[in-house]
């Protein structure tokens, strides 16, 4: 697979957060991994904000003549950010990226960049895994609520080991934790997403316990998902299902009191459930209002938000078959002619 | 750019492999005698047959086709957008697929977007399909949304349709809108007629649509309608929402206090607590809707534009004074 390419076949980014293990051993083990089947790999490392230690290494691999493409941020910005960063240096048709941590055994990455010869991201499954029971419960449950939400199953999200074709990041833009969700996103896409089974490294031993709070942002993480996936297009249809649910409960309450206080005489005034019965209309009525706002923001940038992606557009004599190597360019491109052409004075 | 062609014909494809030569033949047997340009654009909507092979064969013998191929499947209101879009000329018109169109009514269209016509939608008036299924909740959902939209179309579910292209090309289409694309173009005001066409029968492959739509189709609709007249004034709308909330709120705290004073006893809790409620909610609303202003005046949408795209522009130009000709 070696001679079709040009200058870069694989560029690899390393995001190097707050965990990161012996960033020069680590680099050594990817490096030479990847090297030994003769592909042309780059490696970008993002130091996402100031790591002492890391920096120090990545200063002595530079000293040594490693040719590395190496990004400081100057504060801490998220996996995301980082590897969005990263991505814009690189320079070749297919991304790995890789953990500041070991993950998984660094021969099997290649596994990885082969599978995208059927599919646009190829993500890795640790598979057998170690750990306790405690912990892979902990994993099925993440998943299969995931799965629930959004309708794609996938076993190993935790593992940042992935290879990808460029045109996945072109497109989709990543911010915040979404990093961890790109299968998701990218299958919602439209893009091919397959699982490889690989072997976990024998020094990917977490033994810590997560904190609380981490529990309570992955079950954030869910949400915001599911709200990507299902509503982003239709957001009236989420809010307003709530929101006709606590108003007719609202509506309800205060049917209940004005029977109460017209056939039994009991005079409002004295009703705290009155306080119930108007909060509960007032929300209702603001939810609707929220999903009306996110009709309106949809409606009047629908125009730049695609319900679809195109492959490619097929013509014939001229240019003939032009794929779009990276997503809709094309149509993209065209979208812009089209705004010149219809211009208003003419 | 090279020259435009007059008519572009979009046509989706959803697995209808055997459909898609016979649609060729059909639509060119129909257009060439008219001897005007046209191009045809085949959209793949993710089929899994052989649609998208055929069609890529018959693109390479002529090329006034051209096939948008999609990543997978994504509908029917995906695939004439697309259509659309990639379209170049300045009249559009989208058919089906199946065959149940027939292109010799395009003339007729044709006709009618030359005598000033913005849309023109088919009619079919005798319609070949199953009665119950099909025929009935059509024509329950038509009526319902002639009546929403005061469009008075009497079916809005034929995919024949035609477009002026400047105007078409602007209007936002996703969801399921491509069943009442009149209704959402109305925003813009366009003219448009409804004519009879002849529908047949379907002869290969399976109807991809049933029952289930019309409920969906008939909450998007008022949707849409809703925000498409609102989309431009959100602040006075959200401000006429909060009207009444503000309405029961003052009632009820002005009515609490009267009962204080009278009675010179404390202030109800539950009355004047809903009373605040109230007010302050109508409060929220008119944020609400001063947000809506900041979404719509950052979004690409006017209203002059529209305006622009339907108008009828009448100048009556004064006489040019020959230079010297003055005293």
């Amino acid at each position: 697979m070696t001679e079709h390419f040009e200058a870069t076949d694989i560029s690899a980014i390393i995001p190097i957060g707050g965990r990161h293990d012996d960033i020069t051993a680590l680099y050594r083990e990817y490096q030479s991994a990847l090297a030994a089947t003769g592909v042309n790999v780059e490696f970008i490392l993002v130091l996402d904000g100031p790591r002492p230690e890391a920096s120090e290494q990545i200063e002595s691999l530079l000293r040594q003549g490693e040719k590395l493409t190496v990004i400081e941020l100057t504060r801490s910005f998220g996996d995301s950010t980082a590897l969005m960063t990263g991505f814009q240096k690189a320079t070749a048709p297919t991304i790995v990226t890789l953990p500041a941590y070991h993950q998984v055994e660094a021969g099997e990455i290649l596994k990885l960049v082969r599978a995208l010869d059927s599919a646009d991201l190829a993500i890795s499954h640790r598979w057998p895994r170690t750990g306790n029971r405690w912990e892979s419960m902990r994993r099925g449950a993440f998943h299969g609520l995931l799965g629930r939400v959004t309708g794609q199953r996938y076993r190993d999200l935790g593992c940042s080991v992935r290879a990808f074709r460029r045109r996945v990041l072109e497109e989709i833009s990543l911010y915040g934790d979404q990093q961890r969700f790109l299968p998701v996103l990218a299958n919602r896409q439209g893009f091919r997403v397959v699982e490889v089974d690989v072997r976990q490294s024998p020094r990917d031993r977490f033994t810590g316990h997560y904190p609380a709070r981490e529990y309570m942002r992955r079950l954030l993480d869910v949400f915001s998902v599911f709200f990507l996936v299902r509503f982003t297009k239709r957001p009236l249809r989420f809010f307003g299902t709530i929101g006709a649910s606590v108003f007719g409960l609202g509506a309800l309450l205060t049917l209940w009191l004005v029977v109460d206080r017209v056939f039994l005489d009991h005079p409002l005034a004295d009703r705290p459930a009155l306080l119930l019965s108007s909060l509960l209309i007032v929300l209702g009525l603001q939810l609707f209002a929220l999903g009306l706002l996110g009709e309106l923001i949809i409606f009047t940038h629908a125009r730049d938000m695609k319900d679809y992606q195109v492959d490619r557009v097929l013509e014939f004599p001229a240019k003939a078959a032009q794929a779009a190597p990276s997503g809709p360019i094309g149509v993209v491109a065209r979208n812009d002619e089209l705004r010149a052409n219809s211009s208003l004075t003419s | 750019m090279t020259s435009r062609p007059r008519l572009s014909i979009c046509v989706p494809f959803y697995n209808e492999e055997e459909s898609i030569a016979p649609m060729h033949d059909a639509i060119v047997g129909a257009l060439e005698p008219l001897g005007l340009t046209f191009e045809m654009i085949f959209v793949d909507d993710g089929s899994r047959d052989s649609t998208l092979a055929i069609a890529v064969g018959i693109a390479k013998q002529d090329p006034r086709v051209r096939v948008v191929k999609f990543r997978r499947n994504y509908g029917q209101t995906a695939a004439m957008a697309a259509g659309i879009e990639a379209a170049r000329g300045d009249v559009i018109v989208t058919m089906d697929g199946d065959l149940q169109n027939d292109p010799r009514d395009i003339p007729q269209f044709l006709e009618l977007i030359d005598q000033g016509h913005d849309i023109v939608v088919g009619w079919r008036h005798d319609r070949q399909d199953k009665l119950i299924s099909r025929k009935i909740p059509s024509r329950i959902a038509n009526r319902l949304i002639a009546k929403v939209t005061g469009v008075p179309i009497q079916d809005n579910g034929c995919s024949l349709k035609a477009y002026r292209a400047a105007l078409i090309k602007r209007i936002p289409l996703y969801s399921e809108m491509h069943r009442f694309i009149p209704a959402v173009a109305s925003i813009a005001g366009p003219r448009v007629a409804e004519i009879k066409v002849r529908h047949h029968a379907r002869r290969f492959g399976k109807s991809k649509y049933g029952l289930s739509r019309v409920y969906k189709v008939l909450l998007d609709l008022m949707v849409i309608k809703t925000v498409a007249t609102f989309a431009s004034r959100p602040l006075l709308w959200f401000g006429m929402l909060s009207l009444p909330l503000l309405a029961v709120g003052t009632l009820a705290l002005g009515y609490s206090l009267y009962d204080a004073l009278a009675s010179g006893g404390p202030i109800s809790l539950p009355l004047a607590g809903a009373g605040t409620i109230f007010f302050a909610s109508s409060f929220i609303f008119i944020c609400a809707g001063a947000l809506g202003e900041l979404a719509y005046k950052l979004s690409d949408l006017r209203e002059a534009e529209f305006s622009a795209l339907t108008q009828r522009l009448r100048v009556r130009q004064r006489p040019l004074r020959q230079p010297g000709s003055t005293p």
